[in-house]
């Protein structure tokens, strides 16, 4: 039994940092309509900028994730500029692809900048606490905890900012949302913003539990992007629902097989998925 | 017309012969007398790029010298080198022209296990010698009727080593966890037939290595009570590893391959981490006289493990030619076990074998990369490895052996 529940809270804690960029990506993809796959260069991103920033000026946890935020939501629509607002014309694929493109050039711009050796940022370790059999990382806990509080943020963004209620109306109907008078490209700005943004504090997070190298946004792509397919894509909860469900479904899959296998295990759920309930399990709604 | 061709035929086919035989008596004297070819094939561009040139100037400079010192059989050698361009179709086309058009009678070098895997066939149909730095199992497997040695410690010799290692740090229980590779199981098998030498167990937990956690990993692994953790990945899963080692709080000891706990993650993760790891390599035979000579040779204190087996390479196949007096590849193949193992006076180089071979006493190679022992299929037997410890956030040299 304590094993099942500790599984449940391992699954629980990788969910949450999935949720971040999870969230991003679907954000964006609601919005612009098309699958941003640079998020795993955006998370990247985030993950140096924070590492400047700890490791040479000595910020915390959360200021680093606050200009990890930031550079990322600024790289992030300065490329959406510059290499895909021209292409996004020609359909969802070409920008998809052209997004793909956009993401190994970033990773080795950041390669060339930082070089290919792993970094970590500069924060002790702390041992687990135990409760009985159960055992409870204090940084997971602080991880998912920020996971948390970011989430919550974007949903008061959305419910209860002028910006965040136009990206709804957008997401939900771009054509009723322009002839109410809302500019396309400024909700579209605010949604790269946003979306490019989450993922850079989702790559510190990540890099928190592991450490940071030009890939490591790459790493988890699969992941994030499965967690958004399984929530429904274009749906901000269900990004979140989506991380949550995959990372404990991966998890407990341990009971049952090796866990070389349980990255599987996550697809399966996901074909499973897609195969009764093709719009995910909230894609029906945006926030 | 017709009658005129005829005779135009024959007089072109006598006249053929003659020059034929003419140029054919003369090369099979010359071939005796000439230089004796021997080939290098190692990658000087593409992922081996590094390593090659510094090979090719460490087998020169051996040359030069068995040259200076009158050469082998009478006749000196001539070394032809090639570049494989750590690519198995460029390493064919290589071997071919260093096979057909140069006539070697041995290559030597060959870096990637694609290559080798490649260029093998051509060297055992064509009685050639082929000695390798490849590691993949499969290529001491293939069926080269002795034409060819590997240097280079294949994956049963280093689980084998991995096992004993453990047994030495007090590990009965060890719990192996590895990414999924070619090698994952067969370094687990190995690992885990040295434990049980010593009544030591084994399990293997093969894990994601793109996985941002390992946690419910290291808790599996902790429910098997290990003694030693061995860690089988590459540096960034390793780091995820030790970190949720550390974070689980577990008390036993971690061993790891000297590449995935490097100087860059020590000095990147907090000292408490990486408190205690060990780490091993394979490792050249540092400090022995022939290292010494191979370090004099390339003007480099520390010479890479490649560069110490090819110089082992060309070492061992000039004696085996004196030994068997015939410089063909299947002399070489009959004669080479001869000089490098079984006994005899310790020689650490061809041009001190040689004297020694022409006094007609058995000698026994110790080469730069290590012993230079060989089994039946070529590989080697034994291999010198460099164990560590990482304490204080440095990483400590314990010993090589």
């Amino acid at each position: 039994m304590s094993v099942i529940l500790q599984l449940i809270l391992n699954g629980v804690m990788t969910g949450a940092l999935l949720a971040v960029p999870a969230i991003g990506f679907s954000a964006m993809f609601a919005v612009l309509r098309y699958p941003n796959f640079a998020i795993a260069s955006y998370a990247t991103v985030g993950a140096f900028a924070a590492w400047v920033v700890n490791t040479k000026s000595g910020f915390g946890v959360g200021p680093s994730i606050a200009v990890a935020f930031c550079v990322a939501a600024l790289v992030g629509a300065l490329c959406e500029r510059a290499a895909m607002t021209p292409l996004r014309p020609s359909g969802p694929l070409a920008a998809a692809i052209a997004s793909i493109a956009l993401g190994v050039v970033l990773e080795n711009v950041v390669r060339f900048a930082f070089g290919n050796d792993l970094k970590a940022y500069d924060l002790p370790i702390l041992r687990d606490m135990r409760f009985g059999d159960i055992r409870i990382g204090p940084q997971q806990a602080q991880n998912a905890a920020i996971a948390v509080g970011i989430m919550v943020a974007v949903f008061a963004f959305l419910r209860l900012t002028r910006v965040g209620r136009a990206m709804r109306a957008v997401a939900d109907n771009p054509d009723l949302a322009r002839l109410k008078g809302i500019v396309p490209a400024r909700v579209e700005l605010a949604a790269v913003l946003v979306g490019c943004g989450l993922c850079g504090a989702g790559g510190v997070l990540i890099g928190l539990d592991t450490s940071i190298d030009p890939l490591t946004g790459f790493r988890v792509l699969l992941a994030v992007f499965a967690a958004a397919v399984l929530g429904g894509l274009g749906s901000v909860p269900g990004a979140v629902v989506g991380a949550f469900a995959l990372g404990v479904a991966e998890e407990l899959s341990l009971l049952a097989v090796a866990p070389t296998y349980r990255a599987a295990v996550g697809f399966l759920v996901i074909l499973i998925m897609l195969t009764f309930r093709p719009r995910g399990i909230m894609g029906d709604r945006f926030a | 017309m017709a009658t005129k061709n005829i005779i135009d035929r024959r007089a072109l086919i006598a006249g053929s012969m003659t020059i034929a035989t003419g140029l054919a008596m003369p090369a099979i004297v010359r071939a005796q007398a000439g230089p004796i070819k021997l080939g290098t094939l190692t990658p000087l561009t593409g992922a081996g790029g590094p390593y090659g040139p510094v090979m090719v100037n460490a087998v020169k400079a051996v040359v030069d010298e068995i040259n200076a010192a009158g050469g082998v059989l009478g006749r000196q050698l001539q070394l032809v080198s090639e570049d494989d361009q750590t690519n198995p179709e460029a390493g064919v086309r290589a071997a071919r022209k260093l096979i057909d058009v140069d006539k070697v009678s041995a290559i030597m070098g060959t870096w990637a296990s694609a290559v080798t895997t490649a260029v093998a066939p051509l060297c055992w149909e064509s009685k050639t010698m082929l000695a390798t730095v490849s590691g993949a199992d499969s290529i001491t497997l293939l069926p080269h009727q002795g034409y060819l040695v590997r240097t280079q410690p294949n994956t049963t010799l280093q689980g084998r080593k991995f096992g004993e290692y453990a047994l030495e740090i007090g590990g009965k229980k060890v719990f192996y966890m590895a990414p999924q590779t070619p090698f994952t199981q067969s370094t687990f098998d190995n690992m885990k037939a040295a434990l049980a030498k010593q009544s030591g167990v084994a399990e293997l937990l093969i894990y994601d290595d793109k996985k941002p956690s390992l946690r419910s990993e290291v808790d599996q692994a902790l429910r098997y009570n290990p003694d030693v953790i061995f860690m089988g990945g590459y540096a960034p899963d390793t780091t995820v590893l030790i970190k949720d080692i550390f974070r689980a709080g577990f008390k036993g000891k971690l061993i790891t391959l000297a590449y995935a706990v490097n100087q860059k993650v020590v000095s990147e993760n907090p000292a408490d981490v990486t408190e205690g790891i060990y780490t091993m390599a394979p490792s050249p035979a540092e400090g022995s006289p022939a290292f010494q000579r191979v370090a004099d040779l390339v003007k480099n204190a520390n010479p890479d493990p490649y560069t110490c087996q090819i110089y082992d390479h060309v070492n061992m196949i000039v004696m085996a030619i004196a030994q068997g007096k015939d410089a063909s590849g299947a002399a070489i193949r009959e004669n080479i076990r001869k000089i490098c193992q079984g006994g005899g006076t310790r020689v650490v180089s061809a041009v001190e074998g040689l004297k020694a071979i022409a006094a007609g006493t058995k000698v026994d190679y110790d080469g730069a990369s290590g012993p230079c022992d060989f089994t039946e299929i070529g590989d080697i037997a034994d291999c010198k490895f460099r164990y560590e410890q990482v304490k204080g956030g440095k990483i400590n040299l314990i010993r090589i052996g």
